[in-house]
C-alpha cells in the first residue's frame, strides 16, 4: 500500500548573521546550509496498519507526511502509495487519502459543518447513500449532532478536530494521515477521538498513519511503532517489543492468602509491602513475569497477583534521552564484526 | 461540465460565508461606490477646469476611464482568489497546503475562495460612466464596433488578471508585500483612464511593450472613439487587445505552475 524507499529531503537554509551589519550583509550575498531534515528512510506499510509515527520535534516526521501526501517533492528516493507517486498524479492521489492536522482546520470557516459535508460530498463526488451512512456513523460515534448546524468558526477546538476527523474519512479513502490529532484537547475529547479511529480502522480497513507526541494515543491504537530522529529511522517494529527492549522496569503486585514476613525473590526488588499486598518491580531482560510468578508461588501462599506495562512514556524518553537505540545497534554491528 | 457545476457549488459557499456578515457587506459596498465616485468626480473637475486634456474632451476621457474601471472591477470580482492580498496569507496558514490537498485544480480552489460582491459597486459606477461617455461623446456605433467592445472587455479583464496571477506566484519566492504590485494592478487601472499620449513617451513605450496595458484600453478607444492616434503606432494597434491580454494570461500561468512546482520543493 505504501512503499517508501531511501528517502531523503534537504533543504537550503538562509544563515542567520547576527546583528545589524549582519542583516545588511544578508542583503547583498546570502549563506546557505543544508538540512537534512529526511536523510534515508526505507518502510512499508500493509493496507488495514495502524502505525504511529513518533519522534522529537524537528525529526522529521511533518516532512516524510507531507512527501506522502504530494504537498512536498523529495529531495531524492522513491514513493509510491496505491500504486501512486503522490506529487506526480496529485489530484488522483489526494481523492484517495484523507489528512487531519491538529489544531488546523480544513472546513468551510463561516459556514455550518454539515454544509461542509455537503461540499465534501461534492468534490469527493461521494455516492448519496454512502454518503449518508458515513455521516449517520461517524456522527454517532464523535457526538456531532450536538453542532452540526454551528458554522465552524463558533467551535471549540475539540469539536473543530471531531468534525475535520468525520470530514476526512467521509469519502471512504483508502489511506488517512493523522498529524498530531489530540494535541491540544481535553482528555474527554481525546477518548473519542481514539475510540473513532480505532473503529474505523477495525471496522472499515482504513490504513492510517498516526504522528503523535501523545504517547497515550500509542498505547491504545497502535501494534506498530516507527520512530525516527534526526531525519533517520531508529525503529521500526511492535511497541510491545520496544518497550520489552528498553522499557522501564515492569511491575507485579501480588496479594499473599496471608501477610507474612518480608517477601524475597530472586530477579525482583521489593518496592513496597503493605499488609498482604506487596508490589515487585523487575525489567523484563533480566526474568520474565512468569518465573517470577512461579518462584513466589513455590514459596508462599497467593492469592492474587497482576502485573503492570512499563510506562511507555518513561521509556520513549530514555530511548531519545540515552540514545538506547543507536546503542543497541552500534552493539549489534560490533558484535556483527 | 463537471469543473462548471463545481466552481458554481464552491462560489455559491463563498457567498454564503459572505452574506453571514451582512451589515459589513452593505457598507462595503457604500464604501466602494462612494470612493469610485469620488475619484471620478474629482477627475471630471480637473479635466472640465482645463476644457479637456490632451486634445479628448471629458466625455472622451470618461470613455477610457469607464473602459478601464469596468473591467479591472469585472476582473476584481471574478478574479479576487488571485488578488495577492487575499493569496499571500493563504501561504502562510497553510490553507494553501490543504488546497493541494483536495483533488480540485487550484486554480479553481483560489478563484472560488474570494468572489468581492462589492466590487459590484466599483463595477456600477464604471459602467455607468461608460454608458453615459458611450453616448455622450459622440461615438459613431456602427455594428463592428458594438462586437469589438465586448471582447476589448474580455481581454482587458484577460491582461489585469495575469497581473494578479504573477502577483501572487511571486507570493512562492516572498511572503514580503511587493508594493509594486498594486502599482502596476491598481495604478496601472487608474493610470489608464488618461490619454496615454499625455504620458512622458518611456512612459508610454513601457506600457504598451513591456506591460502591454495601452494596448488593451487606450488604443481600442481610439478605434471607438475615431481619434487620432499621436503615438505614432500602426492603425492595427487598436485590434492588438485579445492577443495580448489573453497571451498574458497563458504566460502569467506557466509562470504560476512554475511557482508551484518551487513550492513543492522547497515547502515554507
Amino acid at each position: 500500500m505504501i512503499e517508501v524507499q531511501d528517502l531523503r529531503k534537504e533543504f537550503r537554509v538562509m544563515r542567520h548573521r547576527e546583528g545589524a551589519l549582519g542583516a545588511v550583509r544578508n542583503l547583498f550575498s546570502r549563506e546557505y546550509r543544508l538540512v537534512r531534515a529526511v536523510d534515508g528512510i526505507d518502510f512499508s506499510i500493509v493496507r488495514g496498519e495502524l502505525v504511529g509515527y513518533l519522534g522529537p520535534n524537528g525529526a522529521g516526521k511533518s516532512t516524510t507526511i507531507k512527501m506522502l501526501t504530494g504537498i512536498l517533492v523529495p529531495t531524492s528516493g522513491e514513493v509510491v502509495v496505491n500504486g501512486r507517486v503522490p506529487w506526480r498524479e496529485r489530484r488522483a492521489h489526494v481523492s484517495r487519502i484523507g489528512v487531519v492536522f491538529g489544531q488546523r482546520n480544513a472546513l468551510w470557516w463561516d459556514l455550518p459543518v454539515v454544509e461542509s459535508f455537503d461540499l465534501l460530498r461534492h468534490i469527493y463526488r461521494i455516492p448519496a447513500d454512502r454518503y449518508r451512512s458515513n455521516r449517520a456513523q461517524f456522527e454517532e460515534i464523535l457526538g456531532l449532532g450536538e453542532f452540526l448546524h454551528t458554522p465552524v468558526r463558533s467551535l471549540s477546538l475539540g469539536q473543530m478536530m471531531r468534525a475535520n476527523l468525520a470530514a476526512a474519512f467521509l469519502h471512504d479513502p483508502d489511506i488517512v494521515f493523522l498529524d498530531e490529532p489530540t494535541i491540544g484537547l481535553d482528555v474527554v475529547a481525546k477518548e473519542r477521538i481514539r475510540c473513532f479511529i480505532r473503529r474505523v480502522n477495525q471496522e472499515r480497513g482504513v490504513t492510517v498513519i498516526l504522528t503523535t507526541h501523545d504517547l497515550s494515543d500509542v498505547e491504545r491504537l497502535c501494534r506498530r511503532v516507527m520512530m525516527i530522529d534526526h531525519g533517520r529511522l531508529i525503529y521500526d517494529g511492535q511497541l510491545q517489543e520496544l518497550l520489552a527492549r528498553f522499557g522501564g522496569e515492569r511491575e507485579l503486585v501480588v496479594d499473599l492468602a496471608e501477610p507474612g514476613d518480608q517477601v524475597i525473590v530472586e530477579g525482583a526488588r521489593v518496592v513496597s509491602q503493605e499488609g498482604a499486598r506487596v508490589t515487585l518491580a523487575f525489567y523484563p531482560a533480566e526474568a520474565s513475569a512468569s518465573d517470577l510468578i512461579a518462584r513466589l508461588a513455590a514459596r508462599y501462599r497467593l492469592a492474587d497477583l497482576s502485573v503492570r506495562e512499563p510506562q511507555i512514556e518513561a521509556t520513549v524518553r530514555r530511548i531519545y534521552e540515552e540514545g538506547l537505540l543507536d546503542q543497541a545497534r552500534s552493539a549489534e554491528d560490533t558484535a556483527r564484526a | 461540465m463537471n469543473t462548471l457545476r463545481l466552481y458554481s457549488v464552491l462560489l455559491g459557499a463563498r457567498l454564503r460565508s459572505q452574506m453571514q456578515y451582512r451589515g459589513s457587506f452593505l457598507l462595503d459596498l457604500l464604501g466602494t461606490m462612494l470612493g469610485t465616485l469620488t475619484y471620478f468626480l474629482a477627475l471630471a473637475a480637473v479635466i472640465s477646469r482645463f476644457g479637456g486634456i490632451g486634445g479628448w474632451t471629458l466625455w472622451e476621457v470618461a470613455f477610457l476611464y469607464g473602459l478601464a474601471e469596468t473591467s479591472f472591477g469585472l476582473m476584481d470580482l471574478v478574479w479576487g482568489g488571485y488578488d495577492y492580498d487575499f493569496f499571500s496569507p493563504r501561504i502562510r496558514s497553510g490553507e494553501f497546503d490543504q488546497m493541494l490537498l483536495r483533488p480540485l485544480p487550484l486554480p479553481l480552489q483560489i478563484l472560488t475562495s474570494e468572489f468581492a460582491l462589492r466590487r459590484l459597486g466599483r463595477i456600477a459606477q464604471g459602467l455607468a460612466i461608460f454608458a453615459l461617455s458611450a453616448h455622450l461623446s459622440g461615438v459613431d456605433w456602427t455594428a463592428a464596433k458594438l462586437l469589438y467592445l465586448p471582447v476589448v472587455i474580455a481581454s482587458s479583464m484577460a491582461f489585469f488578471a495575469a497581473l494578479y496571477v504573477v502577483g501572487s506566484t511571486v507570493c512562492f519566492w516572498t511572503i514580503e508585500r511587493l508594493e509594486v504590485f498594486n502599482l502596476l494592478t491598481y495604478g496601472g487601472a487608474e493610470m489608464l483612464s488618461y490619454p496615454m499620449h499625455i504620458y512622458h513617451p518611456w512612459l508610454t513605450r513601457f506600457f504598451t511593450f513591456v506591460v502591454p496595458a495601452a494596448i488593451q484600453v487606450y488604443y481600442p478607444a481610439l478605434y471607438f472613439l475615431g481619434k487620432p492616434d499621436l503615438t505614432g503606432m500602426p492603425g492595427f494597434m487598436s485590434f492588438l487587445a485579445p492577443f495580448t491580454g489573453f497571451g498574458c494570461l497563458a504566460l502569467s500561468f506557466a509562470f504560476w505552475r512554475f511557482g508551484v512546482r518551487h513550492y513543492q520543493s522547497t515547502g515554507t
